[in-house]
């Protein structure tokens, strides 16, 4: 074995990386839950878990610097230090089948955590009684959509995520005859009408309704029920020069319109959109209560799926039991709620890509598997021995298992 | 320590798998309308009025001088075609929507202490101002919608009136707020109204409490 190998073999196969590590990890843990009040459940899963440092910021600047191991880190270490171990200790035989399984399970499990934090996309599906939509949208982030809406029939869509935004990068697609250049971004903005605020400073924005509004950069928020809502001055640049500035903000949900080049065009800062390959139409959505008490019994939402050419299905999904089409799987993830209870209307429906969904099922099923197998064997063994242990002696202990 | 050298490169493999890059996506959809907020209920604008059913409240109760509500306000960002008129005592903000061949309708924003009656009494009130019947408490679930943005809740109605010459329609909604009852109600020609219903619900998707300085 040479040198190489044999640091890497020593180091990863060690237990006291295990424990190390899982110390770790119960700090990481502690520290999250803590950090859950400021933050929110969404942003510690990214400050703590979905990385691979703890970043924070140098005291008294903006320069964020490493202070902890993150949870892909941690997790990533625990899962190499878990096949490196097994390889290096254990043998394959029948008797130690069980324990195999198990920890195949195990693993399984870890990497499709992984997985999952890497692949799994999250968006929201908000419909009204009768109402039908081909896309779901991403609460948490945004996107600057630029519609050439010309023609009747279709639109035809460039989306910029939030994030070219925020880095004011210069976006030239080919799809759109000018370029698309961010001046002013601000991650979380407070709009108000510029007549309520006469001593605000003029606007940035020179076309739209972004020159009769003051946008105001306010502290970035985490809290459950608030959302960042940012807001972006957007120049757009053709080949002749400027054709304007406009403001955008998902607070502006109104697309703005203009004209340039013969075509008709929208410009609007929403929801990040997914475009499903199908139409929902919710039936009906139903919050059953206890009769005679406001205690929920069951939400469903009763849904018609359908795509081009197909005669489409009825769907009900509930909780726990939710719809996997197209790759998707949509959870019954809450309603808006009404003065009166049982009379909502409106479903928001969770949707989710998950390339990795079933790794999960399959380590849970592998794991208890090898735990019965590996406690079926102990026992078999066991009652073998205390068989065979009473034939000479009914006084004697047990052989030991 | 010597044993740990090779952590840097194998961080920075692992960094590498996890990125996610930002790309600017282009497609095609079928044509989409400017969006518009879940939860309206058509207007009960076919139901015909009982003969000699009189209004509900009516016009004289929405000018009854009260105390408007004082304390934390709200705040709105109205469209740009929406022309702003001079407040008065009553009003917190009053626009003027234009529509064609110079017919406008009135978009007023009020504010009283209390539950100025409760939910019902003020929906039958703006149902009277259109010549439509009184609701019973139990109608009144489908013949509003309910929208919760911002912290906020609103009950959001849309009534026009049966009358084929002239009809008129509301599109309004009633928001508690505090300790009061504030009121976004855009009335005026059924046609132009109906036509700017987008506009005025993506106007209700901005009302907000102002933010504290």
């Amino acid at each position: 074995m040479n040198g190489l190998f044999r640091q890497f073999h020593d180091l990863f196969v060690s237990l006291k990386l295990t424990v190390t590590l899982l110390v770790l990890s119960i700090i990481l843990i502690f520290w999250a839950t803590l950090a859950q009040i400021d933050l929110g459940i969404w942003g510690v899963h990214q400050k703590f878990f979905h990385s691979f440092f703890v970043l924070e910021n140098f005291p008294g600047t903006e320069i964020p610097v490493p202070v902890f191991p993150g949870g892909y880190f941690i997790g990533g270490l625990l899962l190499l230090n878990l096949i490196c171990a097994h390889l290096s200790r254990f043998r394959l035989g029948w008797k130690k089948a069980g324990i195999w399984l198990t920890h195949t399970g195990l693993i399984l499990l870890l990497i499709g955590e992984l997985l999952s934090g890497l692949w799994q996309e999250d968006y929201d599906l908000t419909l009204d009684n009768g109402e039908t939509k081909n896309y779901s949208e991403n609460e948490r982030d945004n996107e600057v959509a630029i519609v050439d809406a010309t023609d009747p029939q279709f639109d035809d869509v460039v989306a910029i995520p939030e994030q070219l935004i925020a880095n004011r990068e210069t976006v030239q697609h080919p799809k759109l005859p000018f370029r698309v250049v961010p001046r002013l971004y601000y991650p979380n903005a407070a709009l108000q009408m510029r007549r309520d605020a006469p001593d605000a400073p003029p606007s940035p924005a020179t076309q739209g309704m972004g020159a009769q509004i003051v946008a105001t950069p306010i502290p970035l928020t985490s809290k459950e029920d608030e959302r960042n809502l940012p807001a972006a001055f957007i120049e757009l640049i053709a080949p002749e020069g400027s054709l304007g500035t406009w403001l955008v903000s998902p607070e502006l949900p109104m697309p703005q319109h203009f004209s340039y080049g013969g075509r008709e065009w929208k410009i609007v800062m929403r929801f990040e959109r997914r475009y499903l390959p199908f139409s929902l139409t919710l039936v009906k959505f139903s919050h059953d209560i206890y009769p005679g008490t406001d205690i929920p019994k069951n939400f469903s939402s009763r849904v018609r799926i359908s795509a081009p050419g197909t005669p489409g299905r009825e769907v009900l999904i509930y909780m726990n039991n939710p719809m996997r089409a197209g790759g998707l799987t949509f959870y019954q993830k809450s309603f808006v709620p009404t003065a009166e209870v049982g009379s909502e209307r409106t479903t928001i429906l969770q949707v989710v890509r998950n390339p990795s969904w079933l790794m999960p099922y399959i380590a849970c099923s592998l794991m208890a598997l090898g735990l019965v197998l590996q406690f079926g064997l102990h026992l078999a063994a066991f009652a073998r021995r205390r068989r065979a242990g009473s034939a000479f002696s009914p006084r004697e202990s047990p052989a030991k298992s | 320590m010597r044993r740990f050298r090779y952590f840097p490169p194998l961080t920075a493999l692992l960094l590498l798998a996890a990125c996610r890059e930002a790309k600017v996506v282009s497609y095609r959809v079928p044509k989409e309308q400017d969006p518009t907020l879940p939860g309206m209920t058509a207007a009960s604008a076919d139901s015909p009025t009982p003969a000699g059913m009189p209004p509900a409240g009516g016009p004289a109760m929405a000018d009854t001088a009260v105390p408007t509500a004082a304390g934390p306000g709200l705040t709105w960002i109205a469209p740009a075609n929406w022309r702003v008129k001079p407040a008065s005592a009553m009003r917190k903000g009053s626009y003027a929507v234009p529509g064609e061949g110079g017919a406008e309708a009135d978009l007023s924003i009020t504010a009283f202490p209390g539950d100025v009656g409760g939910e019902l009494a003020n929906v039958n009130r703006w149902r009277g101002q259109v010549q439509l019947p009184p609701l019973g408490e139990g109608d009144l679930a489908g013949a509003v919608s309910t929208l919760s943005q911002n912290g906020l809740q609103l009950t959001v109605v849309d009534f026009a009136s049966a009358q084929d010459t002239g009809s008129k329609r509301i599109l309004g909604a009633i928001v508690p707020f505090a300790d009061g009852t504030w009121f976004f109600k855009l009335t005026g020609p059924d046609r132009l109204v109906a036509g700017e219903k987008p506009a005025f619900l993506a106007f209700l998707k901005t009302v907000k409490p102002v933010t504290p300085p």
